[in-house]
């Protein structure tokens, strides 16, 4: 699941052939959508992130001659970022402590994939989490939204409380990759939940 | 191979064409249109009042992936690339999106579940995220942009407040074309069908290159902007 989110991913590495290299990959990698930035130099990374989070850095610690991963740790638009040493020649394990994981350019796409997975992620989720099927009362709760009832008035029809029908509507968004209401209108008349006259308010 | 070698005034507007069609949207929106002859790319951003070296920055960067922040664009002219971001709205929401929305109607047969209309609708309701996110650059950056252009430096906004939030309109169309794919009636007009799917991941590529533009050739511009702006300031009040 989840194979269309956008992931912000900086690539800092002075050699064009290496960075458009690695960019390249990345591209290629199934499940990944990534949002890629080449960064050629150290201020333009700095910049750049000024402006807008990045989600994961993928760096040669010899970038800009050395790369200050323990600075890039404390300034506070890096605090969501998770960082990768790009390994081209041999570095010292002390100074790979500092990075949430390591890719050289030997690495096959399927190690390059599991890394980054691994970083971005965390341990792999079980396998309840990924099951995108509705249960039956994610499924009741669904008949009610496109009917046009609010999240009181399906608290209140189902004895729920509003927090949980907010939750329920979140799964269900996960689980289908629908947030509006007309998409999950559509979902609902495919698999014959509900029927075009409870619809009608919808249609006009 | 077009990745590294970049386009400058000189190379003739066929050639660039020829190398990656994709420029021909860029050159689209910048109001230059075909049928150029041998003309350069000075000659014909001449002949159509457009700002070269903003035109060209965006060319390569398109050219290149739209990947690449390149620090060195002291030369881009702000007002030329807000004309250009705001061409390619209007693109998509008056041209594309129409388009698009007539081959659906052609293609779905109306049936008595009403499929019809609810993908019709399903389809302008993400439509419509698209234009809200769009005016909202409008109204809100755009105009900050203009103001910073006027030397005014307005308290409590700046481009990065912009910047942090702003999110991959592409996204949106993603949805309703997962939607499309899992649901549509299976009697549709399939050739029909299957090239408004392809205009749709057209449109993601390109609003995903769009907010790129955005990102990475607009927001570093008003950055520079931002500082001029607030250096001059501080020059006139230490003059005082």
């Amino acid at each position: 699941m989840g194979n269309d989110k956008f992931i912000n991913i900086a690539v800092a590495e002075s050699s064009i052939i290496i960075r458009t290299g690695i960019t390249n990959v990345l591209k290629k990698l199934p499940g990944l959508r990534p949002q890629l930035i080449e960064m050629a130099s150290a201020d333009g990374l700095q910049n750049y992130m000024r402006a807008k989070p990045v989600d994961l850095l993928i760096v040669n610690p010899a970038f800009g001659g050395h790369f200050d991963i323990a600075g890039f740790r404390k300034k506070a638009e890096a605090k969501d970022t998770k960082a990768i040493a790009l390994l081209s020649t041999f570095i010292d394990n002390s100074v790979l402590a500092n990075y949430d994981g390591n890719i050289s350019i030997f690495d096959g796409p399927e190690t390059i994939s599991e890394k980054i997975n691994e970083v971005i992620s965390g341990p792999e989720q079980d396998d309840e989490e990924k099951t995108d099927t509705l249960s039956q009362r994610e499924k009741d709760i669904v008949i009610r939204i496109v009917k046009g009832m609010t999240n009181k008035e399906i608290a209140d029809d189902l004895f729920l409380s509003v927090h949980t029908v907010i939750t329920h509507r979140r799964n269900i968004s996960r689980k289908l990759q629908i947030h509006s209401v007309s998409g999950l209108t559509i979902y609902a008349i495919v698999n014959k939940l509900v029927e075009l006259k409870d619809i009608r308010h919808q249609i006009g | 191979m077009n990745m590294i070698r970049s386009y400058g005034p000189y190379d003739k507007m066929m050639d660039l064409i020829g190398s990656n069609y994709a420029l021909l949207q860029v050159m689209n929106r910048f109001g230059i249109p075909l049928g150029l002859g041998e003309q350069t790319v000075e000659e014909a951003c001449m002949n159509y009042g457009v700002h070269c070296p903003t035109f060209i920055a965006v060319m390569n960067f398109v050219s290149e992936g739209s990947s690449r922040l390149d620090e060195n664009m002291e030369n881009i002219s702000v007002p030329a690339l807000i004309g250009y971001l705001r061409n390619t709205h209007s693109y998509f929401l008056d041209f594309y999106f129409p388009l698009i929305k007539d081959k659906l109607t052609e293609a779905i047969p109306a049936s008595p579940d009403g499929m019809k209309t609810l993908i019709l609708k399903c389809f302008d309701d993400y439509a419509s995220l698209v234009r809200k996110h769009m005016e909202s650059e409008e109204d809100t950056v755009f105009a900050y942009a203009g103001s910073l252009l006027d030397g005014e430096c307005p308290d409590g906004y700046e481009i990065s407040t912009f910047s942090k939030h702003h999110d991959q309109v592409g996204e949106k169309l993603t949805e309703f074309k997962n939607i499309l794919i899992k649901y549509c009636p299976s009697n549709s007009d399939n050739n029909l069908l299957n090239s408004a799917l392809l205009d749709i991941y057209y449109s993601e590529e390109g609003l995903d290159t769009h907010c790129r533009v955005e990102d990475l050739l607009f927001v570093p511009a008003i950055q520079r902007l931002e500082k001029t702006v607030a250096e001059k300031r501080r020059t006139a009040e230490n003059g005082k």
